[in-house]
């Protein structure tokens, strides 16, 4: 496990500067005029960032709103009895909720969750593994759909949430399998 | 879908806030317009000529429980008594770490710097020079506070949206720059064709050799490597390229639903910076946790994108089948 982590650490840190080398040297070997094409690129850059503005604004004030609002602790109190039947503590059922929701918010859930439990409590380890294995779901959709201006998005949402949800579900079971 | 999803998150927090305003109304939470007792200490004793001076405040315990219906914290916070002409006040310190629902009263009434104020008694009857004085502080009336504060956020992450936006163009510039470059030398043509029969299965709809896929497998492999940073700028150039094969440029196609998916799943096997910030150490006991889940919940997303689009609604609205005929089946 350590030597695959370490193989994987020094990968990620040598890929990032492969392409910033190789791609500017191949191209050139190719005969590509770089520089004009780099800037060329680049300037999609501005373009795509704020293409994304309208849907990144719409979805974030919407969960913002949500969260201030105190229904998440109703949904908590609601849900909980009934996701504890199958083994799932109330106590990471607002991860669940928030992290496909918001990145900040959830991370500094489990900050939260750090101070309350301990990091060593299974609480903890439950809800650091479903911040880890998760991305926010309703940013990415914001960013890659915005980005192309695609506002119907099909089974886009349901997939995400109910594979999110899949996921929170090993998490908690992975996590008693190896800890509890 | 999403409209429902969006108008219901704005809708449950309207009709939440209410109600929470409502039951606070109701149980007057704040007790509002009622004095809280407040033992006042000096600790050079009282000076009726001053016109600000620090004291320590101390609330009655009885009167806490009576008038808030919780837990009465007897802690002493340094305050200050400030004279004016309209009447003497109490001004707590910023940094007092002040009781619920005290806390909340503090943040309502003075927004600006979230101090707790109020209106006290009067000193006239003090002689000068008493170390303690027992009174009774006014605060200002709170009500409507998740109204309000649903509203706040509403704001504040309007303009936090746009910021992060904002931020993102930097990086944006400089990976759509080299990917400018790699298509120009041919590099993601060459590797579309690699890697296709791996994806190929994934995304049927994608024409042969087309460049969407190279940049799926950049997208992919980044997000592998825990470089989030380059799989952003991949994955939208990708799927720019997959709008260009869509026919109805409103309406994801199935390859953009996988896609996405694939990444709202998120393959990392470098757990995010941000936890390992968190965690410490701890997160050497987790990363198999986190390999298998993510793992897991990937494959189950890309199954599960394959048989909603198999779905009569989904089928339907299927921009390649809208306009009759997928695209063309080879691309170069």
């Amino acid at each position: 496990m350590d030597l695959f982590r370490d193989t994987l650490g020094i990968l990620s840190v040598f890929v990032l500067p492969l392409l910033l080398v190789g791609f500017p040297l191949y191209g050139l070997y190719k005969r590509v005029p770089v520089y004009e094409s780099f800037v060329g690129g680049a300037r999609e850059g501005f373009d795509v960032a704020v293409r994304i503005i309208p849907y990144l604004v719409a979805i974030l004030f919407a969960i913002a709103m949500f969260r201030a609002s105190g229904a998440m602790d109703a949904f908590v109190g609601v849900l909980g009895p009934i996701t504890s039947l199958i083994g799932i503590p109330g106590e990471v059922l607002p991860m669940a909720i928030l992290r496909p929701l918001t990145g900040s918010g959830s991370a500094a859930l489990v900050a939260d969750m750090i101070q309350q439990y301990g990091e060593d409590s299974i609480l903890v380890k439950m809800a650091a593994t479903m911040y880890g294995s998760s991305e926010t779901t309703f940013y990415v959709l914001a960013v890659y759909f915005g980005a192309v201006s695609v506002t119907k998005t099909r089974h886009a949402v349901p997939v995400g949430l109910l594979a999110d949800m899949a996921g929170f579900i090993i998490s908690v079971y992975v996590v008693t399998w190896l800890f509890g | 879908m999403l409209n429902y999803i969006w108008a219901g998150l704005i809708v449950v927090s309207f009709a939440f806030a209410l109600y929470y305003d409502g039951r606070d109304l109701a149980r007057d939470t704040y007790a509002n317009g009622h004095a809280l007792g407040v033992q006042v200490a000096f600790p050079d004793g009282y000076d009726a000529e001053a016109r600000g001076q620090d004291v320590e405040a101390r609330f009655d315990p009885v009167a806490f429980q009576a008038l808030y219906d919780v837990e009465a914290d007897t802690a002493a916070f340094p305050a200050e008594l400030i004279r004016t002409d309209e009447g003497t006040q109490l001004r707590w310190a910023a940094d007092a770490e002040l009781p619920e629902p005290l806390a909340t009263v503090a943040t309502h009434t003075n927004p600006r710097d979230e101090v707790l104020q109020g209106e006290t008694a009067a000193f006239g009857a003090v002689p000068a020079g008493a170390r303690v004085v027992r009174t009774a502080v006014r605060f200002e009336p709170v009500r409507f506070v998740k109204l309000q504060a649903i509203s706040g956020a509403a704001l504040e992450f309007a303009t936090t949206a746009a910021e992060l936006a904002i931020g993102l163009i930097g990086v944006l510039a400089l990976f759509l720059g080299l990917l400018r470059i790699a298509e120009a030398a041919g590099i993601i043509g060459a590797m579309a064709r690699v890697v296709e029969p791996l994806l190929r299965p994934l995304f049927p709809d994608i024409p042969k050799g087309h460049p969407a896929y190279s940049l799926i497998v950049m997208n992919l492999a980044a997000n592998v490597m825990g470089l989030g940073n380059a799989a952003t700028p991949f994955g939208i150039k990708a799927m720019e390229e997959l709008q260009k094969l869509n026919p109805e440029k409103s309406t994801a196609t199935n390859p953009m639903v996988m896609l996405l998916v694939m990444n709202t799943a998120s393959v990392q096997l470098v757990p995010p910076v941000l936890l390992i910030a968190l965690m410490g150490l701890q997160i050497n006991q987790l990363i198999f946790a986190i390999i298998l889940a993510t793992g897991l919940s990937l494959v189950i997303a890309v199954t599960l994108a394959k048989l909603f689009e198999r779905i009569p609604r989904f089928r339907a609205s299927d921009p390649a089948r809208l306009k009759g005929g997928a695209a063309p089946a080879d691309f170069e």
